[in-house]
């Protein structure tokens, strides 16, 4: 559900819709930064190329082509596409073509953490109105072996301005395929910093820290990566003795 | 009833995904095995699958020198053609259960409806032997036919097949349906988050639900709470499928059950964190390190709610990320002041109960910590389960596993993880329902005699520290239990206070403790928790000598380990014997005395008496308050226009009680009394009340106390 109904006044003793609650974060910023050109010059030329092109890219030769592997799949390919919901299922990728970003993470089951920080940040907006993202989504499981469950909770409650950079640190100007992004063998995120890209297994390897697993996800002005790390600067936290118990 | 334009707009997409997700129920369960004996040796034989909600048990006759069995599904078309791959989706290892000598495996994380061809085969070390014959069957539907109304209803998380966790707008939509379309519910808002988000609470009865909290709790309800972290939604997502069962199910068990008692379920008391997915509320309390203190409002309504509503048993629903846990970690109020009996009924509830039926239905409760849990599980009164033991609650935490972990292998799918961990919950809360309609008598028992024991004021006080949880020798459950946690000596206190007393500025000043740095009065925090107080001339006193013992102290009391104030200690005036008549002024408190004649409190006085024997008539009259426990008196006992608090409990009369013209705002407190004489009370400004703890009544019981 994109948007909470506006509250009306109810009797006591019936089950009541909220507030609308109060934004209690930081204001986004309204002016957006100038988003960097991203990709190398010859990345944009390729992308023509690329999308004709079944044999893959010569200099690529170890990468199966992406987009081949994922015309049974509904346009997505990787490792952990399977576990994802797919043929028909609500949240399948062909269901997420017409959907902004920030409404098809939430039908990515995996990535609960990652809709929820764009959500505290208010970057969901922001989503919308680029031209066209690409967005490096950590799973779940990638913020839980990066964050204790109190860090998490701190960024997502408490320090917004860094999650969002945080954030920043996985969103790309432009709409890219993963084979794409191989074939310009490097990318900069929006945080200024700048990722390598190589072909690793039957995906690609960013940033030397991160293993895309469920890679283009095509939605409504953009597309959607699933990585298994957090990029980023921000210290590792999760295995600190202070998880909290129940 | 009047539906809110809202609510038309988000329920017509509820009911229309809810039609458009539901196909054709298949009628064809689970078929009985034909295999009794083994072809081969080592096979597994009479291999059955029983199908349930949300999972379905399969059972077979132990294989000699198995050391583990493996479980594969397939799915199957209506002519059991398989259509995907064979999974080895289970692991039964002997620990799961009481008795290894029928095993049984509660298999899970499937879409509800699709059809599956089982095998087991047991394993001897990593040796495979073969496979059972197959067993296919129709796993049933979600819960309700679809052409029913309200039966059709569907949460969010059910029509997106789990891919989406059913949103805050989603539950509102789907409880007011709930609650239009059933008689048997009523949606009581307890509260609201930080951020405004209702708190609401389903209660339901048979064929209605009483109408008052009062009525409620003399039914001594059952209560659920299903979500207070809000990252670990599991729970919640049972408890709102388990509320569309309890509104609109004709079996015959629901309707037992909801003849017998109120079941109370508060979906989601964290619904800021739920919204955003964070384990604390908006300001980023964790709410279950807040159930003593209350400084937060969601933790508040929800110690209203029991102070109102009374359960007498419960569950609070969580998610658990030890992957090495069973399925089903639980565990007991443990804090060491928990009264014996409330710890030994909710142990009775987990390892008595839980541990039997999961053993027949193929789930693995365990108590939490199991292997590898670490420093978890221990005493904090701030942690629900603890302050609901300390309210005389018989109770558990119930975890979900997070993972699959080591015995669910087929769960890197997200909604087969999701599937498994919402309908263990489910099975959970269920069997809840099962104790508490099964042994209500033996916990209502248990519930008396720790409010008995607490008015006593007996014992040493514990700040922090637990009753032990035995472990079993393994092959069980319990053979990994969570830590020891003794009390330190700096967390004893041996010679308890009989009250403690605040000043005007400790329980009526401004707290910064609360969101926001504005807290709650300390007055308003005490009530919330319903302790009596008696406004004397040079302070508040909180005397022990009532229901919450255990807990008053741990926020009184500097020594405690996360306190509210340092109340001073009051310890007792007067113990040992005294001859002659006793008149109280001021603030008297006799401790394991003995008084040989009259007592007379004055007007303005206060009388604490507990474990104290009186031979003569004890008379008050425009007393500040009157509190005694665990009293024997022989005497007429008569109390009369008191401003403040009025207690007896546990207490022993030989002669008749007269309760009159009491002013006090609190009820006076009657409860486990035994009265060799008339009881009667007239004109009291609220009605004695006896919290669903009997007195004994030799003589006839009149006025306000008739029913007492
Ligand atoms: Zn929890």
């Amino acid at each position: 559900m994109s948007e909470p109904h506006r509250a009306a006044a109810v009797p006591t003793g019936r089950p009541r819709r909220p507030h609308r609650p109060t934004p209690v974060g930081p204001h986004r910023p309204r002016v957006r930064r100038p988003l960097r050109l991203t990709l190398l010059a010859a990345t944009v030329a390729l992308a023509a190329v690329a999308a004709g092109c079944s044999g893959g890219d010569p200099d690529a030769p170890d990468t199966p082509d992406p987009a081949a592997a994922a015309t049974a799949t509904g346009g997505v390919s990787g490792p952990l596409c399977a576990s994802l919901p797919t043929g028909t299922d609500p949240g399948n990728p062909e269901s997420l073509a017409g959907e902004p970003v920030d409404v098809a993470v939430r039908w990515i089951p995996v990535l609960t953490t990652f809709d929820a920080a764009v959500r505290a940040t208010g970057l969901a907006a922001e989503l919308r109105g680029a031209q066209g993202v690409t967005v490096l989504a950590p799973t779940d499981d990638a913020f839980a072996r990066k964050f204790s469950a109190s860090n998490l909770d701190e960024l997502l409650i408490h320090d917004r301005d860094t999650l969002r950079q945080l954030l920043r640190a996985h969103l790309v100007d432009g709409s890219y395929s993963l084979a794409e992004l191989v074939a310009a063998g490097s990318v900069t995120t929006m945080d200024g910093t700048r990722l390598t890209v190589a072909p690793a297994e039957s995906t690609a390897r960013i940033g030397d820290v991160a293993q895309a697993v469920c890679a283009d996800y095509r939605v409504a002005g953009g597309r959607i990566h699933l990585i298994d790390a957090v990029l980023g600067n921000l210290p590792t936290t999760a295995g600190r003795d202070d998880d909290p118990a129940h | 009833m009047r539906i809110r334009r809202p609510s038309v707009v988000v329920l017509s997409g509820l009911l229309a995904a809810t039609l458009g997700a539901v196909t054709a129920p298949s009628t064809a369960l689970g078929q009985p095995a034909s295999a009794t004996t083994a072809a081969e040796p080592n096979q597994v034989t009479n291999l059955t699958v029983t199908q349930a909600d949300g999972y379905a048990t399969l059972a077979w006759t132990p294989v000699e020198g198995a050391t583990d069995y493996q479980i594969e599904r397939t799915p199957v078309d209506a002519n059991d053609e398989p259509i995907g791959p064979s999974v080895v989706v289970g692991i039964w290892r002997p620990n799961r259960q009481i008795n290894n000598d029928s095993p049984t495996f509660a298999d899970a994380g499937f879409n509800p409806g699709d059809r599956f061809r089982w095998r087991v085969r047991a394993r001897f070390g990593t040796e495979e032997q073969p496979y059972s014959a197959p067993v296919t069957g129709t796993t049933l539907q979600p819960w309700g036919d679809p052409d029913v109304p309200g039966e059709n209803l569907r949460t969010q998380w059910e029509t997106t097949k789990a891919a989406q966790y059913t949103s805050d707008t989603n539950e509102y939509a789907y409880t007011a349906e709930i609650d239009r379309l059933s008689d048997r519910v009523r949606v009581v808002e307890i509260g609201r988050t930080v951020l405004g988000r209702p708190i609401n609470m389903f209660v339901f009865g048979y064929p209605t639900p009483p109408t008052t909290p009062e009525a409620v709790a003399a039914t001594s309800p059952v209560a659920i709470n299903c979500n207070v972290h809000g990252n670990e939604p599991g729970d919640r997502e049972a408890c709102l499928i388990m509320a569309r069962q309890l509104a609109f199910s004709n079996d015959p068990r629901i309707i037992d059950i909801l003849s017998h008692t109120t079941v109370l379920i508060v979906p989601t008391i964290n619904g800021d964190g739920r919204a955003a997915n964070t384990r604390g509320n908006s300001t980023g309390q964790d709410l279950n390190r807040d159930y003593s203190l209350i400084r937060q409002p969601e933790t508040a309504a929800f110690v209203r709610m029991v102070r109102d509503y009374r359960p007498i048993a419960s569950y609070d629903g969580h998610e658990y990320g030890n992957t090495r846990a069973g399925d089903l970690p639980m565990l007991p109020p443990r804090h060491q002041n928990v009264a014996q009996s409330i710890f030994d009924q909710s142990q009775d509830m987990i390892e008595g109960f839980m541990y039997a039926r999961g053993a027949e239905d193929g789930w693995w409760p365990c108590p939490y910590g199991c292997e590898g849990g670490g420093n978890v599980g221990l005493g904090e009164e701030t942690i629900l389960r603890n302050t609901l033991g300390l309210k005389n609650v018989v109770n558990s935490l119930l975890e979900l596993r997070s993972s699959g972990g080591q015995t669910r292998p087929d769960e890197g799918n997200t909604a087969n993880n999701r599937r498994r961990k919402t309908y263990s919950a489910l099975w959970t809360f269920h069997r809840l329902l099962d104790y508490h309609r099964a042994k209500a008598a033996e916990i209502k028992r248990a519930r008396a005699e720790a409010i008995g024991f607490q008015a006593s004021n007996s014992g040493r006080i514990v700040f922090r520290g637990s009753h032990p949880i035995p472990a079993r020798p393994a092959p069980h459950p319990a053979e990994a239990v969570p830590p020891l946690d003794e009390p330190r000596p700096d967390m004893i206190l041996d010679d308890a206070p009989c009250a403690y007393k605040l000043t005007p500025e400790q329980y009526l000043g401004a707290r910064t403790d609360g969101p926001g740095g504005v807290g709650a009065t300390l007055a308003e925090r005490i009530a919330a928790h319903g302790w009596k107080v008696v406004k004397a001339a040079d302070g508040y006193y909180v005397p022990l000598a009532q229901p919450e013992r255990g807990l008053i102290p741990l926020l009184l009391d500097a020594q405690g380990a996360e306190e509210w104030v340092g109340g001073q200690r009051v310890y007792p005036t007067l113990t040992g014997r005294h001859n002659g008549p006793l008149t109280v002024t001021g603030f008297t408190c006799i401790a394991d005395g003995t008084v040989n004649g009259p007592v007379t409190v004055q007007p303005g006085a206060t009388l604490v008496a507990y474990r104290t024997t009186f031979n003569g008539p004890v008379t008050a009259t425009g007393a500040a308050g009157v509190v005694l426990g665990d009293v024997t008196l022989h005497g007429p006992l008569q109390v009369a226009n008191s401003a403040g608090p009025v207690s007896l409990v546990g207490n022993t009369v030989s002669g008749p009680v007269n309760l009159v013209g009491n002013g006090g705002a609190d009820a006076p407190l009657v409860a486990g009394n035994t009265i060799n004489g008339p009881l009667s009370c007239t004109g009291n400004a609220a009605k004695p009340t006896a919290i669903e703890v009997p007195n004994s009544v030799k003589g006839p019981r009149s006025g306000q106390c008739a029913a007492l």
